[in-house]
């Protein structure tokens, strides 16, 4: 039917004027299409550079305005970091009535280029920052000025009030408020917070601008591990290591053998994150897990209480050690002393090579591989800190014949120090090993989630467990560890005298890493020390440089941990006497206290103030009773805080604090950066 | 020879397209402003697809309800009565933006002009097609449609929806061309109507500065020419293939009602040249498959009414797309089936439905 008659039809619609007339309009509409098509080719292409660069210019108009960033603070809630506000200042040029003039006075107060700054007026119409994070002063002095157009935005500064302590473990953040190493680089997501935005909007009736805040979210809180004391006692005599035989650097760590808690970690060189822009090279490096070495002696551990676990060995039995020599592969190797029959718990009492090898071989390859692995070498133990190292080892696969002997001793294996801790640890902890952990909860302010002690992992049995604590307990009272002996407590532990290799590949006869690593007390260990000194130059010995350095830290770990005594203490030694507040300060404290009880008086009368590295009570590194004129502590610049924070932080620091006024802190006596006893009285003024 | 009924696919999948299209960008464009102003981001996403799925469900209804049943003056003129009470009502409902343009009803909201231009279009198919060899004749023809339309524009106009009245005008000159209307007959309506243009303007504000932005954005770069500025520089920052869906930043304050009548901004922006073709390109479909169905129609209602239909849809979409490139000065115009709004969404549909109808029912 359609097709029947189309021409009557079709012929007649097409000649009405009703077609006619609207192929017309559709014409004019298709054109109009066309004109709107080639007008988009036009903006979006031929012109595409210019709006491109327009809108660009003027997006710089959505200001992000970084967030609070949470606060890391040790196991005791003491800050380690916070973030202070601080004032930036920007400009919207639009606004200036006299770019020339307002140059003029600010560029002196901001020690900036006049010419840059109106370069910048000019480029930027609408918005530029002209200066962040300026000091209180100078911020002070600008708002004097009233100036129009000159405007203030508060913005977080990072700030450590401890300096240099646990620079390497907590990182540092750069000027965007993201943190670029350590716990502020690997937390950064959780502590960063929501960035806030600033929205400058043009009022099209006024010609002027007007600021939306869309506020941000705060960054949750850390709460580490860490104890501020001890970190401070172990910073400071692995400084002292460090410094006395001209080490390359070194590395200390304190933990908790019971719940693998990491009360101390300390890393030399180092730097202080509130300036980190001039760091020393490699100072940044957290070396308790960024540093593989080849631990030597203390490794014996494993290849010892593997064969006691597996049965090939008990502490009694006599081994041959051959007069200190033994061949294997066809190489000799020589022992430090020649030995003749030792007992297996002679062999790490004397740190015997050849004894040790020996007891190395009647394991065999295979199964000294997996006992390494086993005690949780060669795997990183994901404790949250960043550029975590997971050691070095060769699977048995490709062993040369004398790896067998090298690894027993431990050379030809790479290690962390972290690692070897984990392990003493686990010796410590009736052969259960903890995972490590350093952050222990995490949350915004008073709403703290903990993070879970993971289950332990058995390694040892008990009584194998048991055996080796006795064992490594005579290296400290009757073999190589004896300078590790403890005043009050007992201690066991292993000396280790690595050699380094050199650039030719080759084991150095001169570079050596000196270790000691140890627990105490013997029996309910509270915690497990790692000291080990990379190149230390006069002395080479574990025994000579790294157990000392145990021992100082030791006393007064367990002194500041008010751990219970298990040895008879001996009367204080006072070596020298030529110091003469050496003398005040020793009358004073025998007067006050039984002499035997000396350090741990002093650790209780001072409240732990580590901040900015001068608290200095307690012993030298010769035993000698040396203080300094009294603890110093850096006055931090309270400018902006409310009230309740000046006085926590007062608080934290030791400081009394007088307040004046209502608002937030804009005057302060003494002056910010001050170094002033502890428990001076500083004074606030606070307003609107 | 029986032949089975079936509705123009091509313009039934243009039409789903660009509504879902519009659902993207509508949610792009106006997520970050939603969030600010009512907390959450989806607030006009979620209302925007609860009015697609009512008007595609009308599309879909309306397409299988016979057009001639429209040709109806039972029904014809009761509506207009209608749709005039309500341009009336309107004047009085509350103030929205400094004008009276939207009816409450309950939780909805609605714009009585959007009825407006359906019933007057299906009055102009129908009167022009009973009319069909007068068209041009004063007292039968002429006066009747002018006395309504006028009357129409005028309410419009007081509500004040300069946009809207100048597309009812519009289409109602267009669909007099198409009848047959003599062409000296239209120079002498537009040499009429040019002094109350003059009057309509000059006299008005808000919207001489418009035009004086129009033709001189950068003197009034802060001002009036800012809303044009700142389209010049979504579109144009967009480039061929645009910043990417979500990452347009003129969005952010800076373009003025982005995700209504500015939308083709970010659509220019996010989506480059492309993405602005393809739309473009997708209202040429509807154009060409509505002339289409005109021309393929049993009788000149159907005629009308599809070329009324088709006209409406493109020449709002032209319109709005051409104030955001520059080419016309601002007026308050919505992207027909992308735009941000209930009413104009739902009654663009319904009118596409009638189209579908027509196409199914071709000679």
């Amino acid at each position: 039917m359609a097709s029947s008659k189309p021409q009557t039809e079709g012929s007649a619609a097409l000649e009405s004027p009703v077609v006619r007339r609207t192929l017309v309009l559709a014409a004019f509409l298709f054109l109009w299409m066309l004109v709107v098509a080639l007008r988009l080719y036009d903006l979006q292409v031929i012109q595409y550079v210019r709006w491109l660069a327009r809108g660009e210019r003027q997006q710089q108009q959505v200001v992000e305005i970084a967030p609070q960033r949470g606060i890391i603070y040790d196991r005791n809630l003491h800050p380690l970091a916070m973030s202070l506000p601080a004032e930036s200042i920007y400009a919207v040029p639009n606004q200036i009535p006299d770019p020339g003039m307002v140059v003029h006075l600010l560029a002196p107060i901001l020690k900036l280029d006049p010419q840059d700054l109106l370069g910048q007026f000019k480029a930027y119409r609408s918005f530029c920052w002209i200066e962040r994070k300026v000091s209180h002063e100078q911020a002070a002095r600008v708002k004097a000025l009233n100036l129009k157009g000159i405007y203030f935005e508060k913005e977080m500064k990072r700030f450590y009030p401890n300096g240099d302590l646990a620079a390497q473990v907590l990182g540092y953040v750069g000027m965007d408020n993201n943190g670029l190493a350590g716990l502020e680089y690997s937390f950064n997501s959780l502590m960063k917070g929501k960035s806030g935005r600033v929205l400058l909007e043009t009022d099209a009736r006024h010609h002027s601008f007007k600021s939306v805040e869309q506020p941000g979210q705060p960054g949750q809180n850390l709460v580490l591990t860490l104890d501020r004391g001890i970190q401070f006692i172990a910073e400071r005599e692995l400084a002292k290591i460090v410094k006395k035989y001209h080490a390359a650097g070194g590395v200390v760590i304190v933990q908790n053998p019971h719940t693998g808690d990491i009360l101390a970690m300390a890393s030399q060189p180092t730097f202080n994150p509130n300036d980190f822009e001039q760091a020393p090279a490699g100072a940044t490096e957290n070396r308790a897990v960024a540093w593989i070495y080849e631990p030597g002696s203390t490794f014996k551990l494993v290849t010892i209480s593997a064969a006691l676990q597996e049965g090939l060995a008990s502490p009694d039995q006599v081994i041959n050690c051959q007069e200190g020599q033994i061949v294997v592969a066809g190489i000799v190797t020589h022992d430090w002393h020649p030995f003749g029959d030792l007992t297996v718990a002679q062999v790490l009492m004397n740190s015997s090579e050849v004894g040790t090898i020996k007891i190395g071989l009647r394991l065999g390859e295979q199964r000294l591989y997996d006992w390494i692995l086993r005690y949780g070498f060669d795997r990183r133990t994901d404790i949250g800190l960043a550029s975590e190292e997971r050691g070095l080892l060769e699977p048995p696969s490709r062993w040369s014949g004398i790896s067998i002997a090298d690894i027993s001793t431990g050379q030809g294996v790479g290690i962390t120090p972290l690692q070897l801790v984990d392990a003493y640890s686990a010796v410590a902890n009736g052969g259960v090993m903890m995972k490590p952990r350093i952050v222990s909860a995490t949350g915004d302010g008073s709403d703290l989630k903990p993070v879970p002690v993971s289950p332990g992992r058995r390694i040892l049995s008990p009584q194998t467990d048991e055996e080796m604590k006795q064992m490594l307990e005579g290296v400290v009272t009757g073999g190589t560890g004896r300078p590790a002996q403890l005043d009050g407590y007992s201690a066991a532990g292993k000396t280790g005298t690595a050699q380094k290799i050199d650039s030719h590949g080759r084991y150095s006869h001169h570079h050596y890493i000196a270790s000691f690593i140890g627990f105490a007390p013997v029996e309910n260990p509270a915690v497990t020390i790692l000291v080990a000194i990379d190149t230390p130059v006069g002395a080479i010995y574990g025994d000579q440089v790294a157990a000392p350095a145990f021992k100082f830290i030791a006393e007064q770990t367990l002194n500041y941990l008010s751990v219970p005594q298990d040895q008879p203490s001996q009367p204080l030694q006072v070596a020298s006497l030529t110091h003469p507040a050496a003398r005040r300060q020793q009358r004073l404290a025998t007067s006050g206290n039984p002499p035997n009880n000396f350090e741990s008086a002093e650790a209780a009368t001072r409240p732990v103030s580590a901040n900015a590295g001068v608290w200095s009570p307690g012993l030298s590194s010769v035993g000698t009773v040396i203080l300094d004129d009294g603890p110093r502590v850096t006055v931090p610049d309270f400018a902006g805080q409310s009230a309740r924070q000046v006085a926590s932080e007062c608080q934290a620091l030791g400081f009394e604090a007088e307040l004046s006024g209502l608002g937030v802190a804009v005057e302060q006596t003494p002056p910010a950066g001050a170094q002033v006893p502890l428990h001076t009285s500083v004074w606030v003024r606070l307003a609107r | 020879m029986a032949r089975r009924l079936e509705a123009d696919r091509v313009l039934f999948g243009a039409v789903v397209c660009l509504v879902l299209f519009g659902i993207v960008m509508v949610y792009s464009a106006s997520a970050v402003i939603a969030a600010q102003q009512y907390h959450s981001s989806t607030y006009f996403l979620v209302r925007q697809v609860a009015w697609a799925t009512l008007g595609l469900l009308l599309m879909v209804g309306v397409m299988n309800v016979d057009y001639r049943r429209l040709k109806n003056p039972m029904l014809i003129f009761p509506a207009l009565g209608l749709q005039l009470i309500l341009l009336v009502l309107v004047l009085f409902s509350s103030l929205n933006h400094d004008t009276h343009r939207w009816l409450h009803l309950g939780p909805a909201t609605f714009q009585p002009s959007e009825l407006s231009k359906i019933v007057l279009i299906i009055f102009l198919a129908y009167f022009l097609s009973l009319r069909k060899n007068r068209v041009n004749d004063w007292s039968e023809t002429l006066l009747p449609v002018g006395l309504i339309a006028g009357l129409d524009v005028l309410l419009v106009l007081r509500e004040p929806d300069f946009g809207t009245a100048l597309a009812l005008a519009v289409i109602v000159g267009a669909m007099l061309f198409a009848a047959g209307l003599r062409v000296a007959y239209m120079a002498y309506a537009v040499v009429a109507s040019i002094p109350a243009i003059y009057w309509l303007v000059f006299h008005v504000g808000y919207r001489y500065r418009r035009i004086l932005a129009f033709l001189h954005p950068y003197a009034h770069s802060l001002g009036a020419g800012f809303q044009i500025i700142q389209s010049y520089i979504a579109v144009g920052s967009g480039g061929i293939l645009g910043v990417g869906l979500m990452e347009g930043k003129e969005k952010l304050f800076f373009l003025p009602e982005p995700q209504t009548d500015f939308i083709f901004g970010v659509i220019g922006e996010e989506l480059g040249l492309i993405g602005g073709l393809v739309v473009l390109g997708l209202f040429g479909v509807i154009l060409w498959r509505g002339l289409r169905a005109a021309f393929r129609a049993k009788d000149d209602f159907g005629r009308l009414l599809a070329l009324g239909l088709t006209a409406m849809i493109v020449i709002q979409a032209l319109v709005n797309v051409s104030v955001v490139v520059g080419l016309l000065p601002t007026k308050g115009i919505p992207l027909p089936f992308i735009s941000y709004g209930g009413s104009s969404l739902v009654f663009s549909l319904i009118e596409m439905g009638i189209l579908l109808n027509i196409s199914q029912n071709t000679s």
